[in-house]
């Protein structure tokens, strides 16, 4: 009796939330309809431009869409795609491994000094002279552009575990350190797993920033990936090549970061609340 | 009773205490990385490799302008340059605070606004510099426009959204209790509206600022025949690792002293009547979790967290 009570209201709306209902209704109809007219009003102006300044010299977006498949056709695309997701696993992975070690080692006092100086500098500096100063020093081999992936980006997952850090329940600690619990098994078994959110949004945030700087060594340094490719084409004066490699990859690079990994990102949080919302 | 006694803190003495303060690990940074230059240098298969004494004797040549008799082919010295790329920068980004602010107050006042700009506002934000870089340089040549656009499409995106989450977050008691009290709207603007917003605003410029110029640098590498990103690439043209380290380590001082001589200070001022939230959060004792100021960047990191974050949310 009590159940059919309670699944009474849904069926009967009362007139207050049919209004707030078609308020939110229209509300979402409004925005989708802004978001069209968005997507419209740019695409045309671009379109615009690119028919008065001609089509070499900004292609258009339809172009863009031609120049695609033919892409794909000569076949550079998926090997230039693989080279540089490779590039960028060697080099963001390891740099990810190091910037989580530095943000644990901010819980030493000690430590947390020692490198204070080298996040700072590596937060500041543009990717540029990483990679330029990779490349004079060991010219196309690997350790030049891992080392220019490496220095832009640890930090920035240095910063967001040493967040993490900042927030550790000090009584859980206080409590374990009471009771004899050894450095190690506290840093394994209260330390890791309620910095494991926060390393995810450092992976998030490393990854948007590593991608960009994995191309710009690859335009220096490479004979294979995406950053290469637009390199060819820009000196080809091949505009229409040279966006159309930008956006595939900018697009894929998007999707990984928007879609995939910000999903798992609030799988993780799930199970603290007051940080997931 | 006598395992607590043997176990409770003791202060280390003498020279033990001097070595484990966190005054001395900021001290060393420095002297091992000069230890694993030294290291890399003696050991390295390198004819270019330069040792540290090399870096700073070509960087005091490009300070004192010594350098020139013996490069007679850079065309301009350290200062021009670094003047033409400080006018680029400055130009490109009061173009992006203008334009940001205009925008972001749209994007924050009205949901049809926001939902006119927002992905494309995202999509600029998310795009390398690389790729402006090197469309800007086909498109409009190796002059002034390149670069400053650069910084612009940088730099803009960022103020727009910080602008934005700025006007939302605008207490909406203090209005109604204002005007329920009938306060002039100047007041209301001047007492609540821009010192609610100015957190973000800050952020704003911090983050247009250091963007613009990184994208800058870029910009100028692939589209510029002068400025400082043109300068070290044209020490890597020409194959001298100590003038891309020397001016590495130029850009380095030069973004580290815009961080402590001008935006800390500035924040600091901006801020004054707020009180220090993170004091209260400070955890104290010898387990010692990263004092406030540990990362100049955080405040700015979490400002530009939460402002990525919720707009996406």
């Amino acid at each position: 009796m009590a159940s059919a009570t309670q699944e009474k209201p849904p069926a009967v709306r009362s007139a207050e939330e049919e209004r707030l209902l078609a308020l939110r209704r229209r509300d979402t109809r409004s925005k989708w309809f802004w978001r069209i007219a968005g997507y419209v009003v740019f695409l045309a102006v671009w379109s615009l431009i690119s028919r008065i300044v001609g089509e070499n010299l900004i292609p258009s977006p339809a172009r863009i869409i031609e120049t695609f498949p033919q892409l794909i056709e000569t076949g550079r695309f998926f090997t230039s795609f693989a080279a540089t997701l490779t590039r960028i696993g060697i080099g963001f992975g390891l740099s990810f491994l190091i910037g989580i070690s530095l943000g644990i080692f901010t819980q030493s006092r000690w430590l947390d000094a020692f490198f204070k100086d080298a996040v700072t500098i590596s937060l500041v500096s543009p990717s540029l002279i990483w990679a330029l100063t990779g490349l004079v020093i060991w010219g196309f081999e690997p350790q030049g552009w891992i080392f220019a992936i490496v220095l832009t980006t640890f930090a920035l997952v240095t910063v967001n575990v040493a967040e993490g850090i900042r927030a550790l329940p000090k009584d859980l600690i206080d409590m374990s350190r009471a009771f004899g619990v050894s450095n190690g098994r506290r840093q394994r078994e209260i330390v890791f797993p309620f910095l494991a959110p926060f390393i995810f949004t450092a992976l998030r945030f490393g990854f948007s920033v590593g991608w960009k700087v994995t191309v710009l060594t690859e335009v220096f340094s490479s004979n294979e990936g995406i950053g290469f490719e637009m390199r060819v084409a820009s000196q080809l004066f091949r505009m229409d090549e040279l966006f159309t490699w930008a956006l595939s990859f900018f697009v894929f690079a998007l999707f990984l970061e928007k879609a995939v990994l910000q999903r798992y990102e609030r799988r993780f949080f799930r199970w603290r609340a007051e940080v997931g919302t | 009773m006598t395992t607590l006694v043997t176990k409770a803190p003791t202060r280390d003495q003498g020279p033990m205490r001097v070595l484990k303060s966190p005054a001395t690990a900021r001290i060393l940074f420095p002297i091992v990385v000069l230890a694993i230059w030294y290291i890399v240098y003696f050991t390295i298969d390198s004819r270019i490799f330069p040792s540290p004494q090399r870096v700073l004797v070509f960087m005091w040549e490009e300070v004192t302008l010594t350098s020139g008799v013996r490069y007679s082919s850079v065309a301009e010295n350290l200062y021009v340059q670094f003047a033409i790329s400080l006018v680029r920068l400055t130009i490109g980004f009061v173009a992006a605070m203008i334009v940001g602010t205009i925008v972001g107050l749209a994007m924050g006042i009205s949901k049809a606004a926001d939902a006119f700009f927002h992905d494309w506002v995202m999509g600029v934000l998310a795009m390398p510099a690389l790729v402006f870089a090197l469309f800007l340089g086909l498109a409009l040549g190796h002059g002034h426009l390149a670069p400053i656009i650069a910084v612009f499409a940088a730099g803009a995106p960022f103020v727009i959204i910080n602008v934005r989450e700025g006007v939302r977050n605008t207490p909406k008691e203090l209005f109604d209790m204002a005007r329920s009290f009938d306060v002039p709207q100047n007041k209301i603007t001047r007492h609540v509206l821009i010192p609610s917003l100015m957190p973000f605003f800050f952020a704003a410029i911090r983050y247009a600022y250091a963007i613009g110029w990184k994208g800058l640098v870029i910009t100028e590498v692939f589209a510029s025949d002068r400025g400082m990103g043109w300068t070290i690439k044209f020490w890597y043209d020409a194959n001298r690792a100590h003038g891309v380290i020397g001016y590495a380590l130029f850009f380095i001082i030069f973004a580290l002293a815009l961080e402590k001589l001008v935006f800390d200070p500035l924040s600091a001022r901006a801020f004054k009547w707020r009180p220090k939230i993170d004091a209260v959060q400070m955890v104290e004792g010898d387990f010692g979790a990263a004092p406030s100021e540990s990362f100049l960047q955080q405040e700015g990191q979490v400002q530009e967290q939460v402002s990525i974050e919720s707009t996406e949310g």
